[in-house]
């Protein structure tokens, strides 16, 4: 019996304790966007959470049926506006399979240069926002600014930092400007070294150790039943990842390892993130390596019409499996185009991770999980 | 499975899931290095169920359930993968449009449950069982399907109040009326 019951007596009405609802976003920091979580509450205690989405719906899905397939390359890189080039490279890549045109090379080099820089500012950004959410600002800080480092290489070769429209049906836009290559070479020297000052702040610290250990534990089964991919997935120990099994573009010829966890906490997803940002630099190096000459892009024309049919592509973005399947009719706009979120999936979870756990758990499982609403609303 | 020699192709996964599936499949082909198996809407429950649970097969991951609307028919689409093979499988499952109906799988995967409250939501597609049917990206009352080919764009309806009070121009107290403010 605790004091205040001792003093009031147990039929006091302040001891009916009722399960309180609580509104989490759509305005909150730690929902990365506009997610609403509404969670049921005893005390600190997370009874039941229920996600609620479409605050960003925006109907991209719908839209791609009123434009043009050129058109529509502009607004797909806004979709996950923080690895929008990975939007773009999975919808030409169902294009192109649609009109199966074999794209250059150097296309495809470059493609995977830009995509790794893209994977290493995303994952700057789950890192830094992952331990934003736990309370600590300076990685977020010490993330963004390195991220300016890869905004300006970006910047350098599309002409924008965040929505890029670099691809084009058959290759992409331009060649990569003089100077590239050189202050790509000196960001990555740079670049392992500062993973490590990362890794020296953040991995062994105490209380960062006591907040994600064993916390939100994810399955191997679990992950699979709920259609979780990409860092969420390997952080649990199942060996996927897309750009080495399906083998797309020129991701054969590089050597790198996929990053696995074991136990799939909330520590095992950032140790992953983590990891993937090195490998990424490695796989950076080895494409400028091997970048050959010869054109980038096949000059299609504005109009094309693929013939009818239907396809499914999908790339491994920072996030896990992103898909596009595409129905054409033979005519110059898409019969239906579906996109396929890994986000959604991961969101899905939540209820089942973070039910038991107290709201402050709820924050870091849900960082953990790096969850981008753009994407998931479409 | 990890010995590469366990992994399937195409055609191999295409005799095993005839061996799996007998009559259940209507149709199987290899389309774009993807099996498809075409089912009827009311064996789909059984079809998902042998596929998941095969030791070759396997499909233990779910990535997406695809509604598309042909205006003649509507379509269910399953799209499936493994991950001790790279075969992916799609199921096909053909609908009636006027009463697009066919039964849930969200006990077989728990990744369908929001992607079948998503097919519901923009197309209609009602998946029987389904443990919490609801709209999950537009708005609660919205009043259509927005993906279906007939669907017409919401019509966002105006109150009189609303144009009574936007209409008045906001004048000060002893402020001469003034015809066009820029």
């Amino acid at each position: 019996m605790s004091s205040t019951e001792e003093l009031m007596g147990p039929g006091h009405p302040e001891f009916h304790l009722e399960e309180m609802v609580l509104n989490m976003g759509p305005q909150h920091p730690s929902t990365h966007g506009v997610l609403r979580l509404v969670l049921h509450l005893d005390g600190e205690l997370v009874v039941s959470v229920e996600p609620q989405l479409g605050y960003l719906h925006r109907g991209f899905e719908k839209l791609a049926e009123n434009r043009t397939y050129l058109q529509y390359l502009a607004m797909i890189s806004r979709l996950d506006y923080l690895s929008g080039f990975f939007m773009e490279w999975s919808y030409v890549r169902s294009v192109e399979a649609m009109m199966r045109l074999e794209v250059p090379k150097r296309a495809e080099y470059i493609r995977v240069i830009i995509g790794e820089l893209n994977r290493i500012i995303s994952h700057h950004i789950a890192f830094g926002d992952f331990l934003m959410n736990l309370g600590a600002s300076t990685p977020f800080v010490w993330a963004f600014r390195d991220r300016e480092d890869v905004y300006d290489l970006l910047e350098m070769v599309t002409g924008q930092r965040m929505m890029y429209n670099y691809m084009r049906i058959g290759g992409v836009r331009w060649d990569l400007p003089d100077g590239f290559e050189e202050r790509c070479r000196k960001f990555l020297k740079g670049f392992p070294s500062k993973v490590d000052e990362y890794e020296k702040l953040v991995t062994e610290n105490e209380i960062f150790l006591s907040r994600t250990l064993g916390m939100g534990i994810i399955k191997p089964f679990e992950a699979l039943d709920y259609g979780i991919s990409g860092p969420n997935a390997r952080a649990s120990g199942v060996d996927w990842d897309l750009r080495r099994e399906t083998g797309y573009s020129v991701y054969p010829e590089f050597d790198f390892k996929v990053p696995l966890g074991e136990h799939g906490d909330c520590f095992d997803r950032y140790k992953c993130r983590i990891e993937e940002m090195r490998e990424s630099a490695k796989i950076i190096e080895q494409a400028l390596d091997a970048l050959c000459g010869g054109p980038v892009n096949l000059k299609i024309p504005p109009m094309v019409r693929p013939p009818a049919g239907d396809i499914y592509r999908a790339v491994e973005t920072p996030r896990g499996e992103f898909g596009v399947y595409l129905v054409s009719n033979g005519g110059l706009r898409p019969w239906r185009l579906k996109l396929r979120d890994p986000t959604f999936s991961a969101i899905s979870m939540i209820p089942k991770l973070t039910a038991g756990n107290k709201i402050a758990d709820l924050v870091a499982i849900a960082g953990s999980l790096d969850l981008i609403m753009g994407g998931v609303d479409r | 499975m990890t010995a590469e020699a366990a992994r399937l192709n195409a055609p191999e996964a295409l005799e095993r899931s005839r061996d799996l599936l007998g009559k259940l499949a209507r149709d199987l082909t290899i389309s774009d290095w993807h099996l498809v198996i075409e089912v009827r809407p009311g064996d789909l429950p059984e079809v998902a169920l042998r596929l998941r649970d095969d030791e070759k097969l396997s499909c233990k991951y779910l990535s997406c359930i695809i509604g598309v609307d042909y205006m003649d028919w509507m379509e269910a689409l399953y799209l499936l993968r493994s991950q001790d093979h790279s075969v992916p499988i799609r199921i096909r499952v053909r609908l009636d449009r006027e009463k697009p109906e066919v039964p849930s799988v969200a006990y077989i995967w728990s990744a369908a449950n929001w992607h079948e409250r998503e097919s519901y939501d923009f197309f209609g597609i009602r998946f029987l069982g389904h443990p919490d049917l609801r709209r999950i990206l537009t708005r609660e009352d919205y009043d259509t399907h927005p993906m279906k080919k007939d669907a017409r764009p919401h019509r966002v309806r105006r109150t009189e109040w609303q144009w009574e009070n936007l209409g008045k121009p906001l004048r000060l107290p002893g402020e001469p009326e003034r015809s066009n403010r820029s």
